[in-house]
This record gives structure tokens, sequence and C-alpha cells, in this order.
């Protein structure tokens, strides 16, 4: 019984790993840019069929670290091009919040049926990041849960490290916190809008390919990556990276318990029950500001 | 060092500027005065690039700058230094310095910028670790000239330094910007607090419902009759 309700908590925490490394990033773009993207479950999808594009179709020699690598310029580059081309035409006009909304909803349907198209609708898996377990006593944990939980939460450190030493990281965090200062010291909002868009494809992009080993990669495999990303950022408050990581672990392991004890069906249920009681209470989520 | 022809401004469909023209040579500071709402604020903003729709021309050590993005101008070495501070709350007085150190051209001179404004504000130096939505309206005030001077620039747009300070603090802002015009900068500066200022200004302009009604020395406008009423204050 106890070694159960282990795995299910080892569940959880990998999959709530993953989910703070998007929320993260979602909460990233609405924190400095007060852009909403419709898109971002597709992004998920992207970077699972990229890894599965190289690793099985083009059958890739090196493995997951060349993926990675080449995986975290691409969907950079990705998510820059696409705050360049997209939305950053539409800040100029009035009423933009929304604009961008439907135009991010347009393309998640665009890039959606471009998988299907190319890819055919059949899902299709990844090979884990490394096999075998490592067993504690009568304990065995997935050495490919310990990759995915150590990868996502380096990714975590990795960015708030950046945010916190570096000069980019500044002037996000300065965009974030007041435009208007960032404008007058002469920071490139516009420059800074983009990049947050990349970093935040890479989080979600990297987070397809952790969770597609263990749930595979299919043409609409992201609309439930975007609405739990959407109910963590909501849950943690809208703009808080502090709320965002501790929302993603206590639905993460919600989740893992819901769908052991009631079974997965239950599991969207109660993320919806938690968050409305949630904002019913405080609608400013868990911890209202930026953090 | 700066110049204004005709320079108009708008926000959405309110003609703000009407046909301003003005100028500060280097090494002056400039006054401009005029009652509330009347665009003091719009021309320096208009000035360093924080406003839309302009047009006219503006020229800066003989370069037309009309319309150049606020990041360029501040690599040119043009600062707005605004009347509400517009600091970065959660950050730290040091972080919010650095940060006025963005530019290039501010970059390579960080560290002696950042010697000179702590000498300049001994207090920030103290209190490099603190968050600056908890500082006193005064220490903010001070952080955001700081700021202003950590970008290097050589020509400063000052908007309404003493907007609600007591009066002693006025008198210390009224010290430092005295200070960093000795130090060679080239100051343009709004303000309200008549008395106290016009010592420090080499000229004044008055500026009225979007154009300029006077140009002249300190002592000219305090013969002027009709400025009394802006020289008694509002």
């Amino acid at each position: 019984m106890i070694l159960e309700y282990l795995d299910v908590f080892i569940s959880g925490l990998t999959n709530g790993s993953v989910y703070a490394l998007m929320a993260v990033g979602l909460t990233l773009v609405y924190g400095v840019s007060k852009a909403f993207n419709f898109a971002y479950g597709s992004f998920y999808s992207l970077g699972g069929y990229f890894a599965w594009v190289l690793m099985v179709l083009v059958g890739l020699w090196g493995g997951y670290i060349v993926v990675f690598a080449l995986a975290v310029p691409f969907l950079m580059g990705f998510g820059f091009v696409t705050e360049k081309l997209i939305i950053a035409p539409l800040r100029k006009r009035s009423d933009w919040e929304v604009k961008v909304m439907m135009i991010t909803l347009g393309l998640a349907l665009f890039m959606d049926n471009g998988f299907q198209v190319l890819f055919g609708p059949r899902m299709k898996s990844l090979p884990p990041l490394m096999e075998g377990a490592v067993s504690l006593g009568d304990i065995y944990i997935a050495n490919q849960d310990i990759m995915i939980f150590v990868l996502s939460v380096s990714g975590i450190l990795a960015f708030r490290w950046v945010l916190n030493n570096t000069r980019i990281g500044m002037a996000v965090r300065a965009v974030a916190q007041n435009p208007a200062g960032a404008k007058i010291v002469g920071i490139p909002k516009n420059r800074i809008f983009a990049a947050t868009f990349g970093i935040s494809t890479v989080m979600v992009g990297v987070g397809g390919i952790l969770l597609a080993q263990k749930y595979f990669v299919s043409p609409m495999g992201g609309w439930d990556i975007l609405v739990k990303s959407w109910v963590i950022t909501a849950f943690g408050g809208m703009g808080s990276i502090r709320g965002g990581l501790l929302a993603a672990f206590i639905l993460g392991m919600l989740e893992a318990f819901v769908g052991y004890w009631f079974g997965l069906s239950w599991v969207l249920f109660a993320l919806f029950a938690v968050l409305l009681t949630t904002l019913a209470i405080r609608p400013q989520g868990l911890m209202g500001k930026w953090g | 060092m700066l110049k204004t022809t005709d320079l108009n401004a708008y926000y959405d469909q309110f003609h703000v500027l009407h046909q301003v023209s003005c100028e500060v040579h280097e090494g002056e500071v400039v006054l401009m005065l005029g009652p509330n709402g009347h665009g003091k604020s719009t021309l320096l903003k208009s000035i360093c690039g924080l406003v839309h729709k302009v047009d006219g021309a503006i020229v800066y050590k003989g370069e037309a700058i009309t319309r150049l993005s606020t990041e360029k101008l501040v690599n040119r070495g043009i600062i707005y230094i605004a009347e509400n501070r517009e600091l970065f709350g959660e950050m730290t007085v040091l972080e919010n310095l650095k940060l006025g150190a963005y530019s290039r051209n501010a970059r390579k001179a960080e560290k002696k910028n950042l010697a000179r404004v702590f000498e300049l504000f001994p207090r920030l130096a103290t209190r490099k670790k603190q968050l600056a939505s908890t500082m006193s309206g005064g220490e903010a005030r001070m952080l955001a000239i700081a700021r202003g001077l950590m970008s290097n620039a050589d020509f400063l747009c000052i908007d309404e330094p003493s907007l609600g300070l007591q009066p002693n603090l006025r008198i210390e802002v009224f010290n430092i910007i005295r200070e960093i015009n000795r130090q060679g900068k080239t100051i343009l500066l709004v303000e309200q607090n008549i008395p106290q200022i016009a010592e420090l200004a080499g000229r004044i302009y008055v500026l009225e419902e979007g154009c300029i009604t006077f140009e002249g020395t300190p002592e000219a406008a305090a013969r002027e009759e009709r400025l009394k009423e802006i020289f008694l204050g509002m």
C-alpha cells in the first residue's frame, strides 16, 4: 500500500516538475507582455515532434543530448520569429490582448492540422531518456522519471539564474514590473517581448520532449497541456513565477492521486474544482503578483 | 546642443504642443515653466521619444533626432527623468541603477558612473540592497535622478524633480541638480517651485496652452508683469 502511494507520489512529482517548467513559460509571457498565448499547447507538440523526427525518423546519432542541443535554439528561434511576425504587429492596435488570443488560437489550429498532415493522426512514441531503474530496497524508481525531474528542475533553476543574474534577465524583470520605466532607461522592449516569447517556447517545447516519453506525441495532444498550464497559471496567480511553481507541484500531486483513487477521467474535473474554489476565495490566485 | 523647431505633439486626437521652438545650449540649465497641463511634460517626452505622434524638427548635436526611438536617444546621451519616477519597485537600489546603464553607451562607463552616483547620493550607497518600493518619496526621487545619471547621458530632461517633496528635500534636490550641472551635464528642467529654482536657470521658457509665450533670463522673466501669476506659484 505504502509502496503504491510512493509510486503515485513520484509520478506526481515528475509530472509536477514538467508542469512547473511549462507553467513558468506561460506566466512569463503573460507577466512580461500581457499576451496570452493560445498556441502554447501546439508549441508543446512541436517539441515532441521535433524530437520524434530526430530520434525516430532520422535516427540521429548521439541521442537525446544532441536532440536537446538542437531543440533549444530551434524552439527559441521559432518563438522569437513567431512573436515578431504575428504578435508584435498587433501590439500597436487597440484591444490587442484580445486580438493576440484570436491569432494565437488560429496559429494553434494551423499548427495542429499541419502536424496531422505531416505526421498523420496516429500517436508517436519516443524512446525513454534512460532505460532501467534505481532500486532502494523495495522501491523502484524509473531512471526516466529521475531524468525528467532533474532536467525540468534544472531548466527552472537555469531560468531563475538568468532572470536574476544576467543583463537580459534584469531587463525582462524591468519590463514586467514597469514597462514605462523600462522604455525610459532605453531597454528595447520589443526585443524583450520576442525574447521572452522565445524562452517560453523553449520551456514548453522541452516539456513536450520530456513528457512525450510517457504520454506519446499526437496532433491534438497540446490542448490538454494548454488547459493544465492555464489552470496552473491562474491557480498560482497570473504573472507570478513562484505561484506558478507552487501550483504546478500541487496540481501534479492532485492529478496523480485523483487519477489513482478515482480514475484519470476525474483529473480535469478535480483540477477545475480546485481552481474555481481558489479563485472564489482568492481571485488573484495563490500569489498575486510577479515574484 | 539641442534645438526644437516648430515642434507639434499629439496625444490621440489632442494637439498638445503647437509649433514649439526652443533651444538649450551646452552646459546650460534651461527652465520650462507654465501652468499644469499646458504641455511641459509633453515637450520633454517628445524630445525623449516617448510621445508617439510628433512632427517638426528636433536637432541634437547637429543631427536630426525627431522620431528616433527612446532606446536610440538614450544611446546618444539623452535621458528622461520622470516626475512619477518610474522605478522598478520590486528590484533593489543597485539593480535599478544597473538598469539605468542598460544602453550600449552607458555600459562601458557603468563602474565609473556608479562610483560617481554613490558619491553624489551617499544615502543610496548605504541602501544598495533595499527594494525601491520601500523607499521614501525623497529617496525614490534621488534614485530616479541617480538612475538617469547612470545612462551616461550629457543631456538630462528632468520632469518636476521636487514634486511632492518637503521644502528641505526640495533644496537638497536643487543642490544636486546644481552639482550635476557643474559636473558638465546640460539640463532641461520642468519645475513648479519657481523661486528656489530660478537662480539655477540660465534661461527660462514659459509654455502656455502648448505655445512658447516667453523666452529670456530669470531677471527678465521676473520683470514681466503677466508672468507674475506663474512666478507666484499656482
